[in-house]
């Protein structure tokens, strides 16, 4: 079910009439029709819908790694859907921090290397940037596994490290594509209660799509999708 | 926007199985290559380095070596009596040497080889003051006696101190000194007295060539003037360094381009190697490439990380290529020098120019086997990163 946006509130996201078609086999495929959608700053918002409903690629979208086939999508005040690749890839690093289901580190640098790497696209000095890595890994309780490799380490902190290199370079946006999927209960409840306190605590807006109810009932709002439309 | 090279090297690391075989393959390519190469400077060193800039060399007009030049006994006093030649006293300081070639068994491998000789008198020792006997003593003039040079010793039946051999059918020679000349081609000579050299090989009344010491190397100019400006001794004279050189261009290029072309061909194998390894270990990290371009990390960056990930391989196998090939140097080498048609022995000469060569050359094989690779990981979209 969608919910109605606070329209009082400041509109982070915004998009209008969004569209995505992929050409499969001489065939071109709907994905996404004519969506339109407004997520609040500082809000913690859910995707929701049945296998190949659009929601990853909606996050996709979004998260400018990929472009819609028509359609506006502003992100604070900046359209990203005519940004070429280079762009969109420079704007990447300064605005959105990402969490994927499977942690995606990189398994030859320890944590802190692994939530450093954002770093290395801006122009913080190397000392600098080994402080704000450890910052960011004490913020979400890892500050006795800085050294550790992601071989040594439970799923759940895997996650907590891909946060912290999320929130590294303190994006505007997170984008969370199934962040709970490969945890147990109890790890999965501690990233939710952990993107929580980022979204209340520091006003990061978050956007998480999952398949999970219970991660979903975590979020402020959530929006279901089906075959590339919103539900009613 | 560059990624760091600890990811590079432990990336390696991790995939240490098929690292280390594709290092090895390039390693082998540089050790052929290098080895190729020290031995060709081997060549070069040891003909080039019997030259002294103030000697000259006379040969008759047209040979291009000793063993082809005859110059008369007469001819032998004129050219020494020109200006320009240095005088030890009295004496012009010259030397009339006869060269030929005998065939030799072998010792430690079947068939003969040939063994230059080399009829000297007194004159020889004073216009090469290196040559110093090592064992022995020198032989005696006029006695059937020999000197054989320090690489020779031992590799030829006869060859070695208190041992004779057949200079002729039936004129046995024996072993009596054996000296050395810093390295120079003399080492894989016999020296022989040259009258019992010229008796024994009718050659009565000529020589090989005229060896002179002249005032300067500058005078050598003139002297060669003198020498060739008169028609009736159809004479040349050469530097003896220039001599040498070219004596020894013709090997040391051939041992150049034969060891660099294996090298090539072995390169073009180590080449695909290095890129098979890197084709698949980009298949295999997919994701991590497509979350690094999700982060901001542009093509050109992911290039140059798989870039300088093919180079740091192919840098490893080139080190292990080269210290293996350094191993080479304690190595001698025979091998017919194709100007005296004679056996000389070489060393394998490492140089600091032939390490850095090897190793520019293992970098290009990373380069050239990493590119195709590294612009399918530049390629990798950032949707790669959400992909299971």
């Amino acid at each position: 079910m969608t919910t109605n946006v606070d329209r009082t509130a400041e509109v982070l996201i915004r998009i209008r009439g969004v569209t995505k078609d992929y050409a499969r086999g001489g065939e071109v495929v709907k994905v996404l029709e004519a969506l339109d959608l407004d997520v609040n700053r500082g809000s913690f918002e859910a995707l929701m819908g049945p296998s190949g409903s659009g929601k990853t690629t909606l996050l996709n979208l979004i998260a400018g790694l990929d472009s819609p086939t028509s359609g506006t999508i502003e992100i604070d005040g900046q359209r990203i859907d005519r940004m070429g690749e280079g762009a969109l890839a420079k704007w990447r690093s300064n605005h959105v921090g990402f969490i994927f289901q499977s942690y995606n580190l990189m398994p030859v640098l320890t944590a802190v290397e692994n939530v450093e790497l954002p770093l290395l696209l801006t122009p913080v000095r190397a000392s600098e940037r080994r402080k704000r890595a450890e910052t960011a890994l004490r913020v979400v309780g890892l500050a006795d596994r800085m050294s550790h490799y992601p071989r040594q380490l439970s799923g759940g902190q895997e996650q907590r490290v891909a946060i912290a290199r999320a929130i590294v370079i303190d994006p505007v946006l997170l984008v969370a594509d199934e962040p709970t999927g490969d945890l147990d209960r109890q790890s999965a409840d501690d990233v939710l209660t952990l993107l929580d306190r980022l979204c209340k605590e520091m006003g990061k807006t978050i956007l998480m799509v999952t398949h999970d109810p219970a991660a979903a009932d975590r979020a402020s709002l959530t929006h279901h999708l089906d075959k590339g439309r919103f539900r009613a | 926007m560059i990624i760091p090279l600890r990811y590079n090297l432990r990336s390696l690391f991790v995939r240490r199985a098929t690292t280390a075989a594709t290092a090895i393959g390039i390693a082998l390519v540089v050790f052929v290559l290098s080895s190729a190469l020290m031995l060709s400077e081997g060549v070069r060193r040891t003909l080039g380095s019997a030259g002294k800039a103030d000697v000259a060399i006379v040969l008759r007009k047209g040979s291009s070596a000793e063993l082809e030049s005859g110059v008369e006994d007469p001819q032998v006093a004129l050219v020494k009596a020109m200006p320009g030649v240095r005088r030890a006293g009295a004496e012009p300081a010259g030397s009339g040497e006869v060269v030929v070639v005998i065939a030799l068994e072998k010792l430690g491998a079947s068939g003969v080889t040939n063994v230059g000789v080399r009829g000297v008198l007194e004159a020889a020792f004073t216009l090469r003051p290196d040559v110093r006997v090592v064992a022995g003593r020198r032989a005696a003039p006029g006695a059937d006696e020999a000197m054989v040079g320090i690489r020779l010793r031992g590799r030829m039946k006869g060859l070695d101190l208190g041992q004779s051999f057949e200079l002729k059918k039936n004129r046995p020679v024996q072993v009596v000194g054996v000296f050395d000349d810093g390295g120079s081609a003399h080492e894989s000579e016999v020296w022989v007295d040259r009258e019992v050299l010229r008796s024994s090989f009718g050659r009565e009344g000529s020589v090989s060539s005229v060896r002179v010491r002249l005032d300067s190397p500058a005078s050598f100019e003139a002297f060669r003037a003198n020498v060739e400006q008169d028609k009736r001794l159809g004479l040349m004279a050469q530097r003896e360094t220039a001599y040498y050189e070219k004596q020894s261009e013709g090997t040391s290029l051939f041992i150049s381009v034969l060891g660099s072309l294996v090298a090539f061909f072995f390169s073009l194998g180590a080449m695909i190697g290095a890129m098979n390894t890197m084709y698949a270990s980009i298949a295999n990290r997919q994701r991590e490439i497509g979350t690094m371009r999700a982060l901001g990390f542009s093509r050109t960056s992911i290039l140059f990380c798989f870039l300088v990930e093919a180079v740091l391989l192919s840098l490893a196998g080139g080190a292990l290529g080269a210290v293996l090939s350094l191993a080479m140097g304690s190595v001698r080498f025979s091998m017919i020098n194709f100007a005296s048609f004679s056996e000389v022995v070489f060393r394998f000469e490492p140089t600091p120019q032939i390490l850095a060569v090897s190793l520019v050359v293992s970098m290009a094989m990373g380069v050239l086997g990493g590119f195709l690779p590294a612009v399918r990981a530049a390629r990798t979209s950032p949707l790669a990163a959400m992909r299971g």
